[in-house]
């Protein structure tokens, strides 16, 4: 399991990568292992203005569904379409090709953990 | 078997339910148990107290129609195999289930014009409910517009559905036994989730659907298009070729006998956008572990047992050897069968009211096998279908049984192909006591 | 482990002999309607020529013997009650009499018009008044309705005669209905339906409600407790009378989810026990065939408190004879656009002749005893999360086949293999790697213990570290493990038209 150290998590399993303004949003290497196969996305609308902390997806495997919360609140700027087609990109690249969303970044953060302590709170 | 389990006795496995709620045995206030050449006494017993369609001529529609159904529809659906069978949840030992399943939904998308269908609602009231549910959920807007033309039973279940949620429900008041789609397009505003007509509608009227299509295009809402019969789409265009984007009614045309009101079959077919907002079990097409063709119910997570509250329905058990059934009908039929079954359908509805006498007059506009026949008043139309009755005829249904609201002296009228020109005469015939 | 659970069995659903066949779209021929259609002839009426239908549906059509081949064909790749054991706990899979079948198809049955004018369907009228009293008999209630078409919906009409009877007292403002953790998916389902919430309550550490928990969740808002008793995981509620108490006290209603009632048919009575409503799925205790997925029916019983809440059409007796009520006040309205499932209530009407009140008990207690020595030949072979006699099904899990990376999923997969359909897997929710086994009244001895020595067997091989074939299973089947991903992903859900 990897978890890269140039990002920040949420205790919900989610990614967060901060680029100026920008946030691009994703789940963990950890989470989508937990899902198993998934089998598809449901991303937000571009435009759509999302609080920290507020479900702005869902991700589904055969027999499981997840929200996927925001780990800073914002204006979502685009969304992952490639998803549309090949939601297991988020199984194969979770850091990478498997991005859900970005947002222009707004008021508000959920708790963020760097890789470290992301790490411990997975030893848990 | 008590031995291993470690009791003495039976009722020490009930233990855990507390002494006051033990039933004193055959304490209950129920007759004995009966033999099984008692059973089928009884009821024989019984069924002869019945009338049926079986021996009568019926002119019985409203949403329950008296259609031929072969006898291979029966025997397939009562092999065990298929007849005892749970849910496919394990496909493995379930693929003629499914298989059966995946060819009902492509007949009835096929027949309906629309992309996709699921494995069945329970009938047709509550397919409508459930369609209007799922437009609020694809549009996010809440308000429901329902015709007054589409069959009262439809309304009122639809209603009662919406009636605990937030939203407006508002039903459009139809003049005459027709639908308004002008009274129709002036409902729409911008929170309206979609517009529920009923095509054939519930008096027959058949109409030209496109105008409230570009209107629902236009405030972005859906049309969900109703159906009581759907032996009409072999006759007439589909709700798809109308531009419906949900159809819903009843399959109960489809080699399913009247029975007293069920069990049905309710039909659910959509756009395939709108797939994951769907309502009820669907079944797709996969490949097993040798790479074999091979069928499994899918999009589950829409469904109550992962999704729970979220779920787009409760709806768990649904009507699948009514598929099966319905499944089978169409195979026997086919393409030709099915137009024959419209086409023998409305020929006997033209020919009733080919000769119609002038003091029973018949809802005017196009008509697929089903209309209104209105009498001088209550009474004679009364008069009229006792008459029929005592010959051998089923005549029709009072309006007011199904439209509480309807004014008085009318008569619901529909025909299949069982009806036969000698039906018709004696019906003519029954008609000169109304006068 | 004394014998090999492949030589006790020898009847399965996927040894036999098992033909390809192809999809009716794949009939690569025009088979004429071989059925010959009565009625009148003509063509299409010229006023609905405008709406003529352009192109044809694309229906098949094949001759009867063909027809009837194809479907043949497709039975026998299912395995039905019919077939083998079908042990699928909560979903109560006994045999299904074939006279009940033979009934419902007279033709004064079959064949009758729901809108039939009340005096010419006398006989149909009494059949179902009958079952109402007898299913209020048997459950301890005053009124029912038949109308329910199926559990879920059953859910839905009880929550809505509660959600009209609070609202009669004025207290819109109860909307919240407690669901046990372990509770059947359709509860939370039926609630958000009915405009209400659910609030999930902790199962106690003997999978049963917690009355802390419970009594920490009730209040003002509290509209309903949902209850199933026994409940999911096999064990009865022997607090039932007190939980009930503290519900009625906070001011709800207690739901009864009557999926469980095969353990307690003609020995004990939910009405007796404080709960105010309860659906009775037929096509489980009361036999009705599910048909690969339903018809179903669930009749909601009441006692007085919801009885001028329950919907219409209403059968009532009436001097010598039966008649529709259509329209009351107080009702709910409808649920369903006909009176409900007649043909399938009418089995489960027959079924209870047969029974009747000397007669009646036998069902759970057979259910329960057979149960009970599933549980006692498995228990020391499969983790069993809650001590104590279990009711109509016992819940086992996959604790200790797991530490040999042997999982739920592939035990159920190789009982296919020796011949069984398999138990209910994950579920309840609240244990992990769920079996629940519920064998019904209707197996023997022999069955059971063919059954049991398969659970045996698997297990030994796990302890053998024999689990190659266990994860690969089922090989014998028409069809082998299935990828349900590929499905979900790219679902495809009709054949594509020419």
């Amino acid at each position: 399991m990897t978890i890269p150290a140039d990002l920040k998590y949420t205790k919900e399993h989610e990614w967060v990568r901060i680029d100026g303004d920008t946030a691009t949003f994703g789940i963990s290497d950890h989470a989508q292992e937990a899902l198993g196969d998934i089998v598809f996305v449901e991303l937000p609308e571009v435009g759509r203005s999302i609080d920290a902390g507020e479900a702005y997806a869902v991700v589904e495997s055969v027999k499981a569904v997840s929200d996927v919360y925001a780990p800073v609140g914002g204006e979502v700027i685009e969304v992952n379409e490639a998803l549309e087609g090949e939601p297991e990109l988020v199984n194969t690249d979770p850091y990478g090709a498997g991005w859900i969303a970005k947002v222009s970044i707004g008021d508000g953060q959920v708790e963020l953990l760097n890789d470290d302590e992301y790490t411990t709170f997975l030893e848990e | 078997m008590l031995e291993a389990i470690g009791v003495s006795g039976v009722r020490d496995l009930f233990a855990d339910i507390p002494a006051e709620f033990h039933l004193q045995q055959g304490s209950l206030n129920l007759p004995d148990g009966m033999s099984e050449a008692a059973i089928v006494r009884k009821f024989t017993q019984a069924a002869e107290k019945n009338r049926h369609a079986a021996n009568t001529a019926c002119f019985l529609g409203g949403g329950t129609y008296h259609h031929f159904v072969p006898a291979v529809v029966d025997y397939v659906i009562s092999r065990g195999e298929f007849l005892t069978a749970y849910t496919p949840y394990q496909p493995e030992i379930s693929q003629g289930t499914l298989q059966a399943l995946f060819e009902f939904q492509t007949m009835i998308a096929r027949l309906t014009g629309m992309d996709v269908a699921n494995a069945s609602m329970y009938e047709a009231a509550t397919a409508t409910a459930e369609a209007a549910l799922m437009a609020r959920r694809v549009t996010r807007k809440n308000r429901v517009v329902m015709a007054g033309s589409v069959n009262p039973r439809y309304r009122s279940v639809t209603s009662n559905y919406l009636s605990r949620l937030k939203g407006d429900y508002v039903e459009i008041a139809m003049d005459g036994f027709a639908t308004d789609v002008d009274a129709l397009i002036a409902a729409i505003d911008d929170n309206t989730a979609c517009v529920v007509v009923q095509y054939p509608d519930f008096y027959g009227s058949v109409y030209d659907l496109s105008v409230l299509r570009a209107a629902c295009d236009a405030n972005k809402c859906l049309m969900v298009v109703a159906f009581s019969d759907i032996s009409a789409f072999a006759l007439i265009e589909s709700p798809g070729a109308m531009g419906a984007d949900i159809a819903v009614g009843s399959g109960q045309s489809l080699g399913i006998p009247m029975g007293y009101g069920g069990p049905h079959l309710g039909l659910f077919a959509c756009k395939q956008k709108y797939v994951r907002q769907m309502p009820g079990r669907v079944c797709g097409m996969t490949q097993d572990a040798d790479g074999k063709r091979g069928f499994v119910l899918t999009l589950s997570t829409r469904e109550q047992h992962i999704r729970r509250e979220k779920a787009t329905s409760n709806i768990c058990s649904n009507q699948g050897l009514m598929c099966t059934a319905a499944a089978t009908y169409l195979t026997l039929m086919g393409d030709d069968g099915m137009a024959t079954v419209a086409r023998h359908s409305a020929a006997a509805l033209q020919s009733l009211l080919a000769a119609l006498p002038d003091h029973v007059s018949a809802a005017a506009g196009a008509h697929y096998n089903e209309t209104v026949l209105s009498f001088a008043d209550t009474t004679a139309r009364d008069r009229f279908l006792a008459a029929a009755a005592a010959d051998g005829i089923f005549a029709g249904i009072p309006l007011e049984r199904i439209d509480h609201a309807a004014q008085p002296g009318h008569l619901l009228v529909a025909t299949t192909e069982m009806v036969e020109q000698d039906d018709i005469q004696r019906y003519l015939a029954a008609l000169e006591v109304s006068k | 482990m004394t014998q090999s659970a492949s030589n006790t069995n020898q009847y399965s659903a996927t040894a036999g002999i098992q033909h390809e066949e192809a999809l009716l779209f794949e009939h690569a021929h025009e088979a004429p309607s071989s059925i010959n259609l009565p009625g009148v002839e003509g063509d299409i009426p010229a006023a609905l020529t405008a709406f003529a239908r352009q192109q044809p549906a694309g229906i098949p059509g094949l001759s009867e013997p063909e027809a009837v081949r194809h479907f043949v064909r497709l039975s026998q790749w299912n395995h039905g009650i019919e077939t083998g054991f079908y042990p699928l706990g909560s979903c109560t899979m006994k045999y299904n009499p074939r006279v009940n079948e033979q009934v419902v198809r007279l033709p004064g049955l079959a064949h009758i018009h729901p809108d039939q004018p009340d005096e010419t369907v006398q006989g149909v009228l009494q059949l179902l008044y009958e079952l109402q009293q007898w299913l209020c008999e048997i459950s301890g209630f005053s009124h029912i309705t038949l109308q329910p078409a199926a559990g879920a919906h059953g859910e839905l009409t009880g929550l809505m005669m509660i959600r009209a009877a609070l609202d009669a007292r004025g207290q819109q403002h109860r909307k919240k209905v407690l669901v046990p953790d372990s509770a059947h998916g359709t509860n939370p389902a039926s609630a958000a339906l009915c405009g209400m919430y659910t609030v999930e309550l902790k199962s106690g550490a003997d999978g049963r409600i917690d009355l802390d928990e419970l009594k920490a969740h009730l209040d003002n808002d509290t509209a309903a407790l949902m209850m199933t008793n026994p409940n999911t995981a096999g064990a009865f509620e022997s607090d039932v009378a007190e939980i009930c108490r503290l519900v009625h006290e906070a001011g709800g209603f207690v739901y009864g989810d009557g999926a469980n009632l095969n353990a307690l048919v003609g020995v004990a009575r939910p009405g007796d026990m404080g709960i105010d409503c309860l659906h009775i799925n037929v096509h489980k205790t009361f036999s009705t065939p599910h048909g690969g997925g339903g018809p179903g029916g669930g009749p909601v019983a009441v006692n007085e408190s919801l009885a001028p809440h329950l919907p219409v059409p209403r059968i009532e007796k009436q001097g010598d004879g039966y008649a529709l009520l259509h329209q009351s006040d107080a009702s709910i309205g409808s649920v369903l656009g006909s009176i409900g499932q007649t043909g399938v209530l009418l089995r489960a009407a027959a079924y209870i002749a047969a029974f009747g009140n000397n007669h009646l008990h036998k069902i759970a207690e057979d259910a329960v005893l057979n149960a009970n020595y599933v549980l006692s030949r498995l228990k020391n072979a499969y983790d069993v999360p809650f001590d104590g006699l279990c009711k109509h099904e016992c819940l086992l899990t996959d604790a200790i086949q797991e530490k040999h990376g042997v999982k739920t999923l592939d035990i159920a997969k190789q009982l296919i293999d020796l011949g069984f359909h398999p138990m209910t897997v994950y579920f309840p929710l609240i244990v992990h790697g769920a079996m629940l086994i519920e064998p019904t009244e209707t197996e023997s001895r022999q069955t059971l213990d063919a059954f049991c020595d398969a659970m045996l067997e698997i297990a030994a091989q796990c302890e053998a570290g024999d689990t190659d074939q266990l994860h690969s299973a089922p090989v014998k089947p028409f069809r082998r493990r299935l990828d349900e991903t590929q499905a979900a992903r790219k679902p495809v859900l009709v054949w594509p038209s020419a």
